[in-house]
């Protein structure tokens, strides 16, 4: 009996929060669709038009952006695999002088907030002659503590066993690395990867600074030609801008969701 | 197009000074600009720069969007330190202090030194012109600027049976005729209230310091070391907002700017107090017969005025400094000005651009846009001092904190007082 409830209560609460999550995201969805009048006026009638997304693509060019945060995305992603893999294989799997300190200095960057770099970083770039540059803006991001954090510790519940079996089997470091850590790590990977993708497709105040030329300048910035602070808020072009922009995002979330749902609960467990 | 840039600068100087032949002065000038108003805006300011580029074939100069006011100060800071800043930004006024701090600009006056000049500069409004002095040098040039007004819906006056033609203009009309705005349905729920004075952040602190000069004092001056808050206007200005609310005038609470003008288009409002920068906005979309007058004032006229103006970047070269400010002079022109005004709202900043054809049209069209400029002589500048960031702060604080009923006007002024001395303190 106190089980039925508990799972009544359960099944109310998740009601709930997914009310308190999707309500804006509905509503955002209603007002980009419909002329400005409605968005805040509910009438079930209220005629449908796509005009918002038509202007709002043409308020900036859109295309370009999109291209750039994918290029971008890419290189911040791939560069961030091979490197945060290798480093946490390092620290695994080698015995070497100062491995706990150089742990350390890496998990003393989780403290920093990247904004407090900004203008360190920009001067570094300005230096080496990169700033406007698509490279420019991923530098700081090629590698990161978080990455080689959660790997380093999904590396460690490896079971030793395994590596010395395949080591008893004449495979190399690189081989140990590709057929036995690398795959049980997968479930992580995903996850890493779309923290990542999320973390760098809602980058805006880096990009923002460091660039000047629209031909390298990814979506947000886009984006944020809407936020019209002072002559009041559009909602409807606001939203449909909005909702252009993270479409990508959401789409692939869909289309991947069973399989991000399984890797989440199964590292969860772990 | 960085190390073009670099490398391209000392060659051409390295030629005139070989030469000695008169050589094309280049310059390739960096704009940066926020975006405050309509996304067009960025196609209108693209538009000019284009302009002058066409007319001054030996430059270039390139138009970088950057975000809004606060970004854009950031992006030019950030550049500035790492030693390539932008020849040339928009910048809010206010921000003036900042950038002296940072030392990052160089003053107008030290370039435009000729008498046509000074008359260029003579020829802004005065009312745009007091924020941009400090030490008896001018350091930026009014470009985007704008005043709040009262803009209210006739139609409602008329249901109220009131004279559309009669706006109220002090403090104690506006709680009269509000009170008569004010209207409910059977079960007690106001469906249109009297009148909206956005309150929180920024803009009510923008607001706040309107309802301040009208009482005939100010929240800061030029000197940027002194806040005056813990005053007996800026108390009654405070304790006129709690009045609104009291008297069932305004919806009690906090209330938001962002959303102010489509509560007038909606009827939730019958009246609001908002930027000149959403004539064009309103214009377009409202449904009913509309006017705008003066802010209603506590001893008279008083409304202050915000947005933003030219600076000129230090490490730059003295080509790029001349030309910067030719490029200001080509952005400020009547004409320009007039197409900058009518494209965004913006009050423009000088009486000729007034004069042309184009803007005595515009002004016949949307005679609301001349109000702006008939309150001018009774604005006075926004809120200001060294650390603005942090000061204008401890005031938003006390204006939220006193609406949402958590202190009283006189500690919360008080309060807010004392921490901006202490800050303040360091500077004079």
């Amino acid at each position: 009996m106190s089980q039925g409830l508990n799972r009544i209560a359960l099944a109310t609460l998740a009601f709930v929060l997914a009310a308190v999550w999707g309500l804006p995201f509905l509503y955002s969805i209603w007002t980009a669709f419909h002329p400005e009048k409605y968005s805040a006026n509910f009438v079930w009638n209220a005629p449908l038009t796509l005009s918002n997304f038509t202007e709002a693509w043409k308020a900036a060019p859109f295309a370009l952006y999109f291209l750039n945060t994918v290029i971008l995305i890419t290189t911040v992603l791939v560069a961030n695999l091979i490197l945060c893999t290798l480093v946490a294989y390092a620290f695994v799997r080698y015995r070497f002088r100062w491995a706990g300190i150089l742990f350390s200095f890496v998990m003393v960057q989780l403290l920093i907030s990247p904004e407090i770099l900004i203008v360190e970083n920009y001067l570094t770039l300005s230096t080496i002659g990169l700033t406007d540059t698509i490279i420019g803006i991923a530098l700081p991001y090629l590698t990161s503590a978080f990455g080689i954090f959660l790997l380093r510790q999904t590396f460690m519940t490896v079971p030793k066993s395994l590596d010395e079996a395949a080591q008893i089997e004449g495979a190399s470091a690189w081989r140990v690395l590709w057929t036995v850590y690398v795959p049980l790590a997968r479930p992580v990977y995903l996850a890493y990867g779309l923290v990542s993708i999320s973390f760098h497709w809602n980058n805006f105040l880096w990009p923002l600074i460091v660039t000047n030329s629209p031909e390298v300048r990814p979506v947000t910035v886009g984006l944020s030609v809407f936020a019209t602070v002072e002559s009041g808020i559009e909602w409807s072009l606001v939203n449909a801008a909005t909702l252009m922009t993270t479409a990508p995002l959401i789409i692939a979330f869909l289309i991947f969701q069973r399989q991000f749902v399984a890797n989440f609960m199964r590292t969860g467990i772990k | 197009m960085k190390t073009v840039y670099k490398t391209a600068l000392p060659l051409v100087m390295g030629m005139a000074l070989a030469s000695a032949a008169p050589v094309a002065k280049a310059a390739d000038l960096e704009f940066y600009f926020p975006v405050g108003v309509n996304a067009p805006a960025v196609a209108t300011i693209e538009q000019l720069t284009n302009a002058w580029a066409e007319q001054n074939p030996q430059h270039t100069v390139k138009a970088v969007y950057a975000g809004n006011y606060e970004e854009t100060t950031t992006k030019a800071l950030t550049a500035a330190q790492a030693g390539s800043p932008p020849q040339v930004a928009v910048l809010l006024a206010i921000d003036i202090f900042t950038l002296i701090e940072e030392d990052v600009i160089i003053p107008i006056t030290d370039l435009a030194t000729s008498p046509e000049e000074q008359a260029w500069i003579d020829g802004f409004y005065e009312g745009f012109m007091v924020d941009t002095r400090f030490d008896g040098k001018t350091y930026s040039i009014p470009f985007q600027r704008s005043t709040p007004v009262f803009y209210y819906n006739k139609d409602a006056f008329r249901a109220a049976g009131l004279d559309p033609e009669a706006p109220p203009t002090t403090w104690d009309e506006m709680v009269e005729i509000g009170k008569k705005l004010t209207v409910k349905d059977e079960n007690g729920n106001v469906t249109q209230w009297g009148t909206r004075i956005p309150n929180l952040g920024l803009a009510g602190a923008w607001l706040f310091g309107g309802l301040v000069v009208s009482k005939g004092d100010v929240l800061s001056t030029d000197t940027g070391t002194e806040a005056r808050f813990d005053t007996e206007a800026a108390r009654a200005s405070l304790e006129f907002l709690q009045r609104l609310a009291d008297e069932e005038v305004m919806a009690p609470g906090g209330i938001t700017w962002g959303d102010t003008p489509k509560a007038f288009l909606e009827g939730q409002a019958a009246s609001i107090w908002t930027s000149t920068g959403n004539l064009a906005f309103v214009n377009e979309n409202v449904e009913f017969d509309w006017g705008v007058g003066f802010l209603p004032g506590g001893d008279g006229p008083g409304a202050p005025v915000g947005g933003g103006n030219f600076y000129i970047f230090k490490d730059t070269t003295d080509e790029e400094q001349a030309a910067a400010l030719e490029f200001i002079k080509f952005m400020t022109t009547p004409e320009n000005a007039a197409i900058w005004s009518m494209a965004t709202g913006y009050v423009a900043p000088r009486a000729d651009a007034w004069a042309t054809p184009e803007m005595q049209d515009y002004a016949e069209r949307l005679p609301q846009a001349l109000v702006a400029l008939d309150q001018m002589p009774h604005a006075y500048r926004e809120f200001a001092t060294f650390q603005r960031a942090r000061v204008t702060q401890y005031l938003v604080d006390a204006i939220e904190g006193t609406i949402t009923g958590e202190t009283d006007a006189a500690s919360a002024l008080a309060e807010a007082q004392e921490k901006a001395d202490d800050i303040l303190g360091e500077y004079r």
